[in-house]
């Protein structure tokens, strides 16, 4: 018999949708295996978050382009279930049909009419090789695909930088640039902790410390001081 | 997010002079990172800042803090100032948390399952810590589930993160607070946290740990979509408004999705849900006048305490309301539904006890001083009569005992005053009458 009444505090499902450019540039330099350890040197930390977190039912999703996009995760799983499995990379980079089939997946249905502000990462190391303004404006037309959390990873020097910081639409934040593999790591992690608790319970509110303008809280992303060595850059 | 400092890594205290080595990583959080460190030979933790937050203001902060000395032991207070020798910035030594102190997170989650019992009592000395600190012209500034921590055995707290305390309207910078922590007029722009800000913030936190929902999540919360940052500035802080307002009825909670507001609210006495009504409708349309403050809520906390009622038929705890005694309603449990038979109890003054097996009188209940330190009366059965209760004497002073019919009796320590109806014990400073 429970001693007191009552169950969990209630809580809100929050959609994390990552997207991953598995384009044929991807292998160069080991970006697609850099890619891979990283999201997966990110799960035990976002599961720790998740778990330290009252007021959220994370549910993670993968999708991947290149030549055309699919869904490399499809079914919202609870964090707590989420496994890794690597992408390969080969093709071209069909940005923008990416986003339209996150587009699909954030109409009501199949999103629920309450939830936390989903959390999309998009994270690519270079140009669209399709209509990406197609598929972002598919995006923007869904009431989800507005409110969400909007983060991008630029990997390597040759990603566009405009086409990312218009799928952020806003000024304020910045494509996070990842120029090794070490700062990939860090900003992914940073994105699957940080960010997921700003999206659904947001810490200690300070004057400094975080990217004001939007519509939540985010904190300001980690700083990473590695030295940009020749070998280290990819 | 990164480890700052490294495992075996040797820090210094500004402080005394100490080498203190990093043992091992124990979490991040919004304002940096915390480590289990050898201090001395003894086990401390070391918060370190992560680069944004090691500004001069929170170093002058913990310079003050270090040399005063924390309100009660229950606070985790900062001890000594560390600086590195390979790393900018500095972090401070603290009291490691012992592990048997669970968060309010573990509660929320139901990964705990304390008694009323010891969750009343963790409510108590949360506002009796607050009042403390506040005494002192401290504001904390920043309560929240985060930084408290309970015994779920016995209901003694710890107050973590204690580095945002500073003395009252004397800073406007840094923290602002958790968003649904923080009082409206904070959230509206129009205030910084204050001793003020803290009355609300603790009253939503004794709310969410007694009635684990928000006090304002109700339909309003429940017709928002996206529940973000502009959604979240409008529920908590410009139209705030309390779930269960008696002159508003808009924002009641929601079946389906209020459940445990809905669940709680009615188990608790009027006392109770009086106090919170006065937090959250005079306290949130008059910030500076309206709060509850924390002697209030140590009072209502120690009442309640005192009117737990077990069921007869399945054990579980329930509480005596006095309002529905007056209306001639019965208590029902809560949890098998079935009459709960009311124990004997003692008026003392203005307070009801309930007198159940075991229960135990302190010093606070003839002198109203909070003092909790050591029983002077506890319940007990008849040695060769079990159906005769009596109240034994275990202070140091004679009371003395008025029957029914009139007649005296002297009751020394040791010895035990029969409770019957109509009875009168006084225990020197206060007296007190039993009934059924």
């Amino acid at each position: 018999m429970a001693v007191r009444p009552g169950g969990e505090l209630a809580a809100r499902p929050l959609h994390f949708i990552l997207i991953a450019d598995c384009s044929g540039s991807m292998s160069d330099n080991g970006k697609i295996q850099a890619l891979n350890n990283a999201i997966r040197e990110a799960i035990p930390h976002m599961q720790t978050s998740s778990d330290d977190n009252p007021n959220a039912q994370v549910f993670v999703r993968a999708i991947k382009f290149s030549s055309g996009a699919s869904w490399h995760i499809e079914k919202p799983t609870p964090v707590e279930d989420f496994k890794w499995f690597d992408l390969q990379a080969s093709g071209v980079t069909d940005m923008g049909k990416a986003l339209k089939m996150v587009a699909d997946e954030l109409k009501m249905p199949p999103m629920t009419d309450r939830a936390l502000p989903p959390v999309l990462v998009l994270m690519s190391d270079g140009q669209p090789t399709d209509s990406f303004e197609d598929g972002l404006a598919e995006l923007m037309a869904q009431g989800w695909g507005k409110k969400a959390v909007r983060i991008a990873i630029a990997i390597g020097d040759d990603c566009d930088l405009d086409v990312l910081q218009k799928f952020i639409g806003h000024n304020e934040m910045k494509p996070l640039q990842a120029n090794n593999a070490e700062a990939l790591v860090n900003y992914i992690r940073w994105v699957s902790t940080a960010v997921l608790k700003s999206a659904s319970s947001p810490a200690s509110q300070s004057q400094e410390n975080q990217v004001s303008g939007l519509n939540i809280p985010i904190p300001v992303a980690p700083v990473n001081n590695v030295p940009n060595s020749a070998d280290d850059v990819w | 997010m990164q480890q700052l400092l490294k495992t075996g890594q040797i820090v210094k205290s500004v402080t005394s002079g100490q080498n203190i080595k990093i043992e091992s990583y124990l979490g991040g959080g919004g304002q940096g990172e915390v480590y289990k460190v050898d201090f001395n030979g003894g086990k401390k933790a070391l918060k370190w800042y992560y680069q944004g937050s090691a500004t001069d203001v929170q170093r002058k902060i913990l310079d003050t803090l270090i040399k005063n000395n924390a309100p009660n032991a229950k606070f985790l207070w900062p001890q000594e100032l560390v600086e590195s020798p390979d790393n900018s910035g500095f972090g401070y030594i603290m009291t490691l948390r012992e592990s048997k102190y669970k968060s309010i997170i573990d509660l929320m989650k139901r990964r705990i399952d304390p008694s009323f019992e010891h969750l009343i009592t963790a409510c108590y000395h949360l506002a009796d810590s607050f009042f403390q600190l506040h005494s002192k012209g401290y504001s904390y500034r920043d309560i929240s589930f985060g930084n408290v921590f309970f015994d779920p055995a016995s209901g003694d707290v710890l107050i973590c993160d204690n580095d945002n305390v500073a003395y009252d309207n004397q800073t406007k910078a840094g923290i602002l607070g958790t968003p649904s922590f923080m009082a409206p007029e904070i959230v509206r722009g129009e205030a910084f946290p204050s001793v003020n800000t803290d009355r609300y913030s603790l009253a939503v936190l004794l709310f969410y740990m007694l009635m684990i929902s928000h006090p304002l999540d109700g339909k309003k919360e429940s017709s928002i979509r996206c529940l973000d940052l502009p959604a979240r500035n409008k529920l908590y802080g410009t139209e705030p408004l309390f779930i269960y307002d008696p002159d508003d009825d808009s924002n009641r909670p929601v079946r389906g999705y209020h459940d445990n507001a809905i669940e709680y609210w009615g188990i608790y006495p009027q006392s109770v849900r009086d106090l919170f009504t006065k937090a959250f409708t005079e306290g949130i349309k008059d910030p500076m006048h309206g709060r509850v403050v924390e002697s209030q809520w140590k009072q209502v906390m120690i009442g309640l305490r005192d009117s737990l009622i077990y069921c007869g038929n399945c054990g579980a705890e329930n509480f005596y309301d006095q309002v529905l005694l007056k209306n001639g309603q019965t208590h029902n449990c809560w949890s098998c539904k079935k009459t709960v038979q009311l124990p004997f109890r003692i008026k003392i003054d203005k307070s009801v006890i309930m007198l159940n097996s075991g229960k135990q009188l302190y010093p606070h209940h003839i002198k109203s001083d909070y003092d909790f330190s050591q029983p002077i009366a506890q319940m007990t059965q008849h040695p060769s009569n079990p159906n005769l209760w009596g109240l034994k004497n275990v202070s140091s002073v004679n009371w003395i005992l008025t029957k029914a019919d009139g007649t005296k009796a002297e009751v020394e320590p040791g010895k035990s005053a029969s409770i019957a109806v109509g009875n009168k014990i006084n225990f020197g400073p206060k007296e007190g009458e039993i009934s059924f």
